[in-house]
């Protein structure tokens, strides 16, 4: 299918997807192209707000409780994604094509060093990649500079406001302490990204903007210890802890 | 027309405030699973639906544009897609062995109709909807209530599949000539 030059089936499908008519293969499909082009969302977006009135006409059904006490679990501390990318066969393979040696060197070290990490072997193994949101494109490891092992993964969309993290080592946490994520712009004051959650679990920080534009000049990522709840000034208070390279991969 | 609160709860999650989302859950939750529910016709699986899209609301919170649509707007676009996203996943059979689905809407088109017209947003809609071919509305209104596929349509309606597309196409398309190009202009 090629929307590229016809308009009016763009804008028929646009509408269709919104109505929820186009379904099945095609619904996904679609979908793949609206990640790649900016006009196709934009006419999905209007038709859904088009539509949407109608789903807030819709009788209420109370649900049980049960559903918030599961909402609040999985926000419990920071929000923890249950299939991200650390879940995906084809994150790693990709990423093994794209990286240069040594960030493909430190991921190998990662496959071992993390429990969650999936293997690339043995071959069958049922990946579910998550519907509507691209594999990671930025991605930094973080090493303690001195014994170079890494510590942390940081990883982001191209489009998405969340940066996602994986402390590798639990044992990096200190009680009392937080440890703080900073984005390092060439010529400029490190940028915080906010407090890096003390769990095994990945936990995700929110962005100001989606992270094209908010890492378009960010080469490098590094964590300072800071005071519980993170830098009170602003800027790095405490020791640098751990840096790494941070990559656009595709 | 006064503030709608919802804004200021949006905005208030996306600095992470966690009380705001329990209110704003409080609040919403009712009407979302209620839309949830209607598409994906199982309790547990509209369950489902509804965690994951508040999961997905309180990740992205800061997304949301005032200027472009309501709160419960955007919410509910979210918790349509999600499930119709289920549905592909589940692909359940349309259970309506009462055929309630059908009476709901095909019974009237008023019921639907009389609630958006008191919504914020919804008013011009109604109005556009009323303008349609009673076929097209009622094809455009359960397509959208109830998730029905276009061979589920047919189905339902008992009419072709070729029939019930040139429905749901031309009222489409008569919704926004009505409507106007952007939504909300």
């Amino acid at each position: 299918m090629n929307l590229d030059r016809k308009p009016e089936l763009q804008q028929r499908l646009a509408a269709e997807f919104a109505l929820g008519t186009l379904r099945g293969r095609a619904r996904q499909r679609f979908r793949r192209f609206m990640a790649e082009d900016a006009v196709l969302a934009a006419a999905v977006q209007d038709w859904e707000l088009r539509l949407a009135p109608m789903a807030a006409a819709v009788a209420p059904v109370q649900p049980p409780a049960r559903v918030w006490r599961a909402i609040q679990e999985r926000i419990g501390g920071a929000a923890v994604r249950p299939d991200g990318i650390w879940a995906n066969l084809a994150f790693w393979r990709n990423l093994g094509l794209a990286a240069s040696g040594m960030a493909a060197g430190l991921l190998a070290a990662i496959v071992f060093i993390s429990p969650q990490a999936p293997s690339p072997a043995p071959a069958p193994m049922v990946v579910r990649v998550p519907s509507n949101e691209m594999a990671a494109t930025y991605l930094a490891v973080l090493s303690d500079p001195k014994t170079q092992k890494p510590m942390l993964v940081v990883s982001a969309g191209r489009s998405s406001n969340e940066l996602w993290v994986k402390t590798l080592d639990p044992a990096i946490h200190v009680p009392d302490r937080s440890l703080e994520l900073w984005a390092l712009p060439p010529g400029q004051a490190p940028k915080s990204l906010g407090v890096v959650a003390p769990s095994e679990k990945m936990a995700a920080l929110k962005l100001v903007a989606a992270a094209d534009l908010a890492f378009a000049d960010v080469p490098a990522l590094a964590v300072s210890l800071e005071p519980a709840g993170g830098s009170p000034t602003g800027a790095p208070t405490g020791p640098v802890l751990y840096t790494g390279p941070f990559l656009k991969y595709w | 027309m006064g503030a709608d609160p919802l804004v200021a709860l949006l905005a208030a999650c996306a600095q992470s405030d966690r009380a705001a989302f329990e209110q704003l859950y409080r609040q919403t939750s009712a009407k979302l699973f209620g839309v949830a529910l209607r598409i994906v016709r199982q309790e547990d699986l509209a369950e489902e639906v509804l965690q994951d899209c508040y999961i997905r609301i309180w990740n992205r919170a800061g997304d949301y544009r005032e200027g472009l649509a309501a709160p419960m707007t955007w919410m509910a676009s979210i918790v349509r897609n999600r499930s119709l996203d289920w549905l592909r996943r589940a692909n359940p059979e349309v259970i309506d062995v009462d055929g309630e689905i059908i009476e709901r809407v095909a019974s009237d088109g008023e019921g639907p109709l009389a609630a958006l017209e008191r919504l914020q947003d919804g008013a011009a809609l109604a109005h556009c909807l009323r303008e349609l071919e009673a076929k097209q509305r009622q094809a455009i209104l359960l397509a959208f209530h109830d998730g029905l596929s276009h061979s589920e349509l047919a189905n339902h309606l008992r009419e072709p599949l070729g029939t019930v597309k040139t429905w749901v196409r031309r009222g489409l398309a008569k919704l926004k000539a009505c409507l106007g190009a952007r939504p909300g202009s």
